[in-house]
């Protein structure tokens, strides 16, 4: 089997296919803190792509809320479950990925969901854990309570793709224009082998077609230099649609670059199963570090250190701003004098926000201040 | 994984005599066998076909016409030469008898299978059986479906067809008690409603529910490269009576456009393959008859 560079694991591992890197890879940024699980982006998703007869229950975007929400049911602690021991030194990942832990016979470490597992989108919605015995519910330190959080899930359009590897057939390819990954609709015959593999479930039968359908990118979007669908519509501006350069090429004026490689405060999603997954999380700052290593690999306590100290930091700070500023991709962004610049590929400034708004103060036109009285309220003009 | 059903790859070069790399796929996936075998090497069981006159009764497997035809036991075992392969067989052998009348080539296959699967749905897949020919007689290309430059002529009969020819088929089948909300096809134009069924408008032919007969045919030249023709001259039916499935098919014996003609009196290399659908069989997860004779009455 030939061997890939897989940076994430900072080694290289077996794979069925010669690596073939894109030029720019379709890649997701999600800020996990900025969450608050309204479905907009759901929504925003399902009207647009799967709202077809025989798609009822596939939801290309989920938002689930871990650790107790999955969709579908147990999709992540089944396969680290099946995959055993995942151990890293430092950056180094020495347990086995997906490929390398392959039964005979087949290409990846898979397992099937039930049916039913599709069924319960919201499961575990808002549970949060921790030890209810010493951690009161309402804590007087936020980050002393228990935990939840929210996870935005939609495909990692992965550098390595297990259903790539799976399917027999070579229905499913990736785009060597922008790495996203398709399933060809003509070519594919439903075997399903992609639903077994894919280790974060995001493949899905259609129940008319009877063929595999899954998340697109949006690419008839990004084509135009847009972002997607959910991120556009997510009120919590905590997406960011953008393109990844090679490991070898980073551009640090690149916003995917800047906070993926430069400041490493986006993190792959179980980067240990070996698919150089390519849609970033910025880890919750107040859920145990050994949970976060888990789900986002060796690099948590650096991203959540980096993420506090954000307020210190204007270009980190005005780059954040820039996510949910508009809807095109940014290629390039800059912040100077307060203000956080996005361009696009020719150079052109798309978009600029500042990173403090202006502060208006109200003249006095109240009676009660006219005369100097305190203020005890506010008064909404009408 | 059963022994009696596990072919190591030192098995099937032995068995081979000579060894084809074909399409693998994946590049430098597991090493994929091809398997060229000949008639002489097929061996038993045999199959004959004999000259019938007065039509070949294609939509009924039951029907006494077959019972002219001797039925020959063909063993069948567990896909395990390429991945995805079937890791335990649930069948060992299938029952075939052939017919022909100078126009039409058929067959009549039995398999064991007590359960009816003819949904595809999330993880669920259907009963199938397939036939394959080779395009000229003689020596037959690998049992792989062929090999790169050796095509193989293959005929599917699928249960979810026969549903299909039923017009009972789709999500409403699969759960009956579905309640939709509003459908793109409810408020849409057609044209702009089908972009929501993208394989049906594509063309895909899996996706098509609309068909004339529940056989495909294809072509392939190995594993994973089945390409669907686009026609509609072969036919057959299908039948489970709780026991097991007898399926009847059959095909132009001219087969212009594809292969030689098989003429009455020639000598050719058939092969099977079947699929349990409960058992989660699909593509290359099947049982699979190796190459066996069958000869054609000459007219008589």
């Amino acid at each position: 089997m030939p061997k890939v560079s897989n940076w994430q694991l900072g080694r290289e591992m077996e794979y069925p296919y010669e690596g073939s890197r894109p030029e720019r890879q379709f890649c997701m940024i999600m800020d996990t803190n900025k969450c608050i699980a309204c479905q907009s982006c759901t929504i925003a998703c399902k009207s647009t792509w799967t709202w077809g007869k025989g798609q009822e229950y596939m939801l290309w975007n989920n938002i689930e809320t871990k650790p107790f929400g999955f969709y579908p049911t147990g999709w992540d602690v089944n396969v680290l479950d099946k995959l055993t021991e995942q151990s890293w030194n430092g950056d180094v990942y020495e347990g086995k990925t997906l490929y390398e832990a392959a039964p005979e016979g087949e290409r990846v470490l898979g397992w099937t969901p039930d049916e039913e597992d599709w069924n319960h989108p919201n499961l575990g919605e808002d549970e949060p854990t921790g030890d209810a015995d010493t951690v009161p519910y309402m804590a007087d330190k936020p980050h002393s309570m228990m935990w939840m959080y929210y996870l935005q899930r939609i495909c990692n359009h992965c550098t390595y793709p297990a259903c790539v590897a799976a399917c027999p057939r070579e229905a499913i390819y990736k785009r060597p224009e922008d790495g996203i990954v398709l399933v060809d609709q003509e070519r594919c015959r439903g075997y399903q082998e992609c639903l077994t593999a894919c280790p974060y479930k995001k493949t899905m039968f259609n129940l008319e077609t009877r063929v595999s359908e899954k998340c697109i990118g949006c690419y008839p979007k990004v084509e135009q230099g847009l972002q997607t669908q959910c991120t556009t519509a997510c009120i919590g501006r905590l997406r960011l649609t953008n393109f990844l350069s090679k490991p070898d090429a980073v551009d640090p004026r690149k916003p995917a670059d800047y906070l993926v490689h430069v400041k490493k405060l986006a993190l792959p999603l179980y980067p240990q199963l070996g698919l150089e997954p390519n849609v970033y999380y910025v880890p919750p700052v107040h859920v145990p570090v050994d949970y976060l290593t888990q789900m986002f690999g060796p690099g948590v306590e650096q991203a959540i250190e980096t993420y506090n100290s954000a307020k210190e930091d204007p270009e980190l700070l005005g780059l954040l701003m820039l996510f949910g500023s508009t809807e095109r991709i940014i290629d390039t962004f800059d912040v100077k004098d307060g203000v956080a610049r996005g361009y696009d590929g020719e150079g052109k400034e798309i978009v600029a926000v500042p990173l403090r708004e202006p502060t208006f103060v109200r003249p006095l036109e109240f009676v009660s201040e006219l005369k100097g009285e305190q203020v005890t309220g506010y008064r909404h003009n009408t | 994984m059963s022994e009696e059903t596990t072919i190591t790859r030192r098995d099937a070069l032995l068995a081979a005599g000579t060894v084809a790399a074909v399409g693998a796929g994946a590049v430098g996936a597991a090493g994929v066998i091809g398997l060229v075998g000949t008639p002489e090497q097929a061996g038993e069981p045999e199959l004959v076909a004999p000259y019938v006159t007065g039509g070949i009764p294609l939509d009924d497997p039951g029907a006494d016409a077959w019972n002219e035809a001797t039925e020959a036991v063909i063993p069948v075992q567990g896909q395990q030469l390429v991945p995805p392969r079937l890791p335990y067989a649930g069948l060992t052998e299938l029952r075939a008898r052939a017919l022909h009348d100078g126009k039409t080539v058929a067959f009549r296959l039995r398999w064991e299978d007590e359960v009816v699967d003819d949904l595809d749905a999330v993880y669920r897949f259907h009963d199938a059986v397939a036939v394959m020919l080779p395009m000229s007689p003689g020596a037959p290309p690998a049992i792989t479906m062929g090999a790169k430059g050796a095509p193989t002529h293959i005929l599917q009969w699928r249960a979810t067809w026969e549903r299909d020819l039923a017009g009972k088929t789709g999500v409403d089948q699969i759960y009956p008690r579905v309640v939709h909300d509003v459908m793109p096809d409810d408020v849409l134009p057609p044209d702009t409603a089908d972009l929501y069924w993208v394989g049906r408008s594509v063309g895909n032919p899996l996706s098509q529910t609309e068909r004339t007969t529940p056989i495909e045919q294809l072509v392939a030249e190995g594993f994973g490269t089945t390409t669907h023709l686009p026609r509609t001259d072969a036919g057959g039916h299908g039948v489970n009576d709780g026991s097991g499935w007898t399926v009847a098919l059959g095909f132009p014996a001219r087969r212009e456009g594809i292969g030689a003609p098989l003429e009455p009196g020639s000598t050719w290399s058939v092969a099977f393959a079947v699929w349990l659908g409960h058992q989660q069989n699909r593509g290359g997860r099947k049982h699979y008859a190796n190459w066996v004779r069958l000869t054609l009455a000459p007219k008589s």
